[in-house]
């Protein structure tokens, strides 16, 4: 099915008192300047070219929030314009919060109360390295089970294709529909939308053709030499930007604000990148230098990660590359280390 | 997927606390509801409006109304802990974590290799093995501390050694004329020279301060125990329990939830385990 663009827009404006949308916008930035925010008829939206600033994490994981009790989420919500490569990373998120018995109240009701309507990109950052990674620019459904969209669309002249992903993408699709009348995909769209694909994946592909694509991670591990690791965080501050701005980032620390009459559990995001982040009573820390503390975050997203999940911890959004004070480039550090 | 919150409170009324040592002191409570765990795991104790921190319970897991936790003050939340008082409400949840496979324990020699305050989980196992005495072909418990004042659970070495299976050596690491210290003195490994089992298939459990841990370790191996069968709690930093906070990570494990017991087999190849 194919829906116009301004159908849609229509669509969004009537879902509004149904569901709250989140939609991004273009702020006055000039690149990297997609930031997602609540839904406004009165402005023009931008489903596809990149990424957004902040990972959409940020929607399901706030930086703090009452954990015991959860906090209430009521309304459900549509998030729109959704790339890849923060899919990706809420499938990392599944594995560390819905897994085992221990099901993370808030994060968990999220994704329950939310419905994903995710765009192919149709543009690329200089930092965006999906495809080193595996990840592609845009997402597809496999045939095993949901896709980690629910709908998916596909930018074709003036319109975009429909494509549904899960239950909850058909339950939304009926809503679409109510609203907006769909077109039949054409042969020509289906064409359209293969080409703009293959040269939206060339452009990553170009834009990051100083580095293999086939990269070793064990190498992060293996490669123990302090030397090495001191020269590549030299200018690392430790500020942490890189964790809080990661999709696949999750770590947190808990604060007690019981009162008499009742247990309150707050939680709020860490990063490994801070001092004293493993820090014990009496001072003990298995990371005492900031080569280690730095070397820490590369290891935990190659390879803890891709042992605990059986995937990678990086998606390939480039944002730490983006928003690092010190301008450390993780291809950079990863390329090194394969070349020592 | 289950519905239940992880991070769920059992209000406990603490029913009585006992001063083990100038540092250390023994807290009795009484859960709002029985509390059932596996002798090695841990809980999550919380002074309301102050903080959490993780503990391993000090009694037997067969005892579920109530439970000791044994606390060393040791930081900013323990410091106030030791400020409570019988009668004051606390918070526990878990219990998290893999404990002590008491099933392969069985029919084995086991020793007990403990220093300062790291004797809680041990005493926890103890209490639990003495349970079922005779499924276990002895014990044996070698327990250290900095001095006599600092030794912990002094008093209750004769309800322990009434069974002849249970042996029970101690030293401290020094002591002066006054304390009438009749046990042997030097770091809790010397006393594995006085150990009678044979280390071949018997199992070693270890807890106490870093340091202790890996230096028991390298003494257990000396002696001829297996990587296998050396047990160790490991402490790390941990805020959830769980496996979500991930600061417990030893490399590709969580101390939380793949431990806080792991054979030395299991992390020797990972990175700073002691530190
Ligand atoms: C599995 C396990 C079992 C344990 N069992 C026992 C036991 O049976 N008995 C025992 O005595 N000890 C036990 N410990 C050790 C005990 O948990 C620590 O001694 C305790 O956490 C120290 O906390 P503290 O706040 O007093 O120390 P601190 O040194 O003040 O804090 C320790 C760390 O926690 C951080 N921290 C402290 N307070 C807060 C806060 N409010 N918010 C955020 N961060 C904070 C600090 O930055 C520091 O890095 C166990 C530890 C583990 C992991
Ligand atoms: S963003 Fe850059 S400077 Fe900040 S902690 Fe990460 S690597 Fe270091
Ligand atoms: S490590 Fe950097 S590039 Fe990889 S997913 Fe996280 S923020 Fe994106």
């Amino acid at each position: 099915m194919v829906v116009s663009k301004s159908d849609l827009k229509k669509f969004f404006t009537s879902i509004q008192s149904e569901f709250d949308v989140f939609v991004p916008y273009e702020t006055e930035r000039e690149v990297d300047n997609l930031v997602i925010k609540k839904f406004d008829p009165e402005k023009e939206y931008v489903l596809e070219k990149y990424r957004t600033v902040d990972p959409v994490r940020t929607l399901y994981y706030f930086p703090s929030e009452s954990v015991l009790p959860p906090s209430p989420k009521d309304k459900k919500r549509i998030i729109a314009g959704v790339k890849n490569c923060d899919l990706m990373g809420l499938a990392v998120l599944d594995d560390a919060l819905l897994k085992d018995n221990f099901v993370e109240p808030n994060y968990s009701q999220w994704r329950k109360n939310s419905y994903i309507i995710s765009c192919d990109c149709t543009d690329a950052l200089s930092t965006c390295h999906c495809v080193l990674l595996d990840n592609n620019p845009y997402p597809i459904k496999t045939d095993d089970g949901d896709a980690l969209f629910d709908i998916n669309l596909s930018p074709v002249n003036n319109g975009y294709i429909i494509k549904v992903g899960s239950r909850k993408g058909e339950e939304l699709l009926q809503k679409i529909k109510e609203v907006c009348s769909l077109k039949e995909v054409t042969v020509q769209d289906k064409e359209t939308r293969e080409a703009q694909r293959a040269e939206v994946r060339k452009k990553v592909m170009d834009i990051n053709a100083d580095f293999t694509p086939d990269r070793n991670y064990d190498v992060i591990s293996e490669n123990k030499e302090p030397s090495v690791w001191k020269e590549f965080c030299v200018e690392c501050v430790q500020c942490g930007a890189c964790t809080n701005i990661c999709p696949t980032c999750y770590c947190l620390i808990l604060n007690d604000e019981s009162t008499k009459e009742e247990f309150k559990k707050v939680r709020s995001w860490d990063s490994c990148q801070l001092a004293g982040y493993a820090e014990v009573a009496g001072g003990g820390t298995p990371r005492e230098y900031k080569w280690e503390t730095f070397r820490n975050r590369y290891q935990c997203k190659h390879n803890f990660m891709k042992f605990n999940f059986d995937k990678l911890g990086c998606t390939g959004c480039g944002r730490c590359i983006s928003c690092c004070p010190a301008e450390i480039d993780l291809r950079e550090v990863i390329q090194s280390l394969q070349e020592v | 997927m289950s519905d239940k919150n992880p991070y769920d409170v059992l209000k406990a009324d603490v029913l009585e606390v006992i001063e083990e040592s100038p540092t250390i002191k023994s807290f009795y409570l009484k859960p709002e509801k029985p509390f059932e765990f596996a002798t090695g795991q841990f809980i999550e104790l919380s002074l309301p409006g102050i903080g959490e921190a993780p503990f391993t319970p000090s009694s037997s897991h067969y005892e579920k109304e109530k439970m000791w936790v044994t606390i060393m003050n040791a930081g900013f939340v323990t410091n106030e802990i030791h400020k409570v008082k019988k009668g004051d409400v606390m918070g526990i949840r878990g219990p998290y974590g893999r404990g002590y496979p008491l099933d392969v324990f069985k029919g084995k020699d086991v020793l007990l290799l403990g220093g300062g305050v790291g004797l809680a989980p041990l005493r926890c196992l103890l209490q639990t093995m003495l349970h079922d005495v005779d499924d276990y072909k002895s014990i044996t418990v070698c327990f250290g501390a900095r001095t006599p004042a600092d030794m912990i659970y002094k008093d209750q070495i004769d309800d322990w050694t009434k069974y002849k299976t249970v042996a029970h050596l101690c030293t401290v690491d020094n002591c002066k004329e006054a304390d009438n210290w009749n046990g042997r003195t030097g770091v809790v490994t010397v006393l594995l020279d006085d150990i009678t089992i044979d280390p071949k298939d018997a199992i070693a459990v270890v807890c106490g301060p870093p340091i202790m841990m890996k230096f028991g370790t390298f003494a257990l191996l000396d002696k001829g125990f297996k990587a296998s069968n050396i047990y160790l709690s490991m402490e790390k930093k941990m805020y959830c329990g769980f496996g979500q906070c991930r600061h417990c990570v030893m490399g590709k494990y969580y101390a939380c939830k793949d431990g806080p017991v792991f054979t030395y087999e299991e992390i020797k190849n990972e990175e700073k385990i002691w530190d």
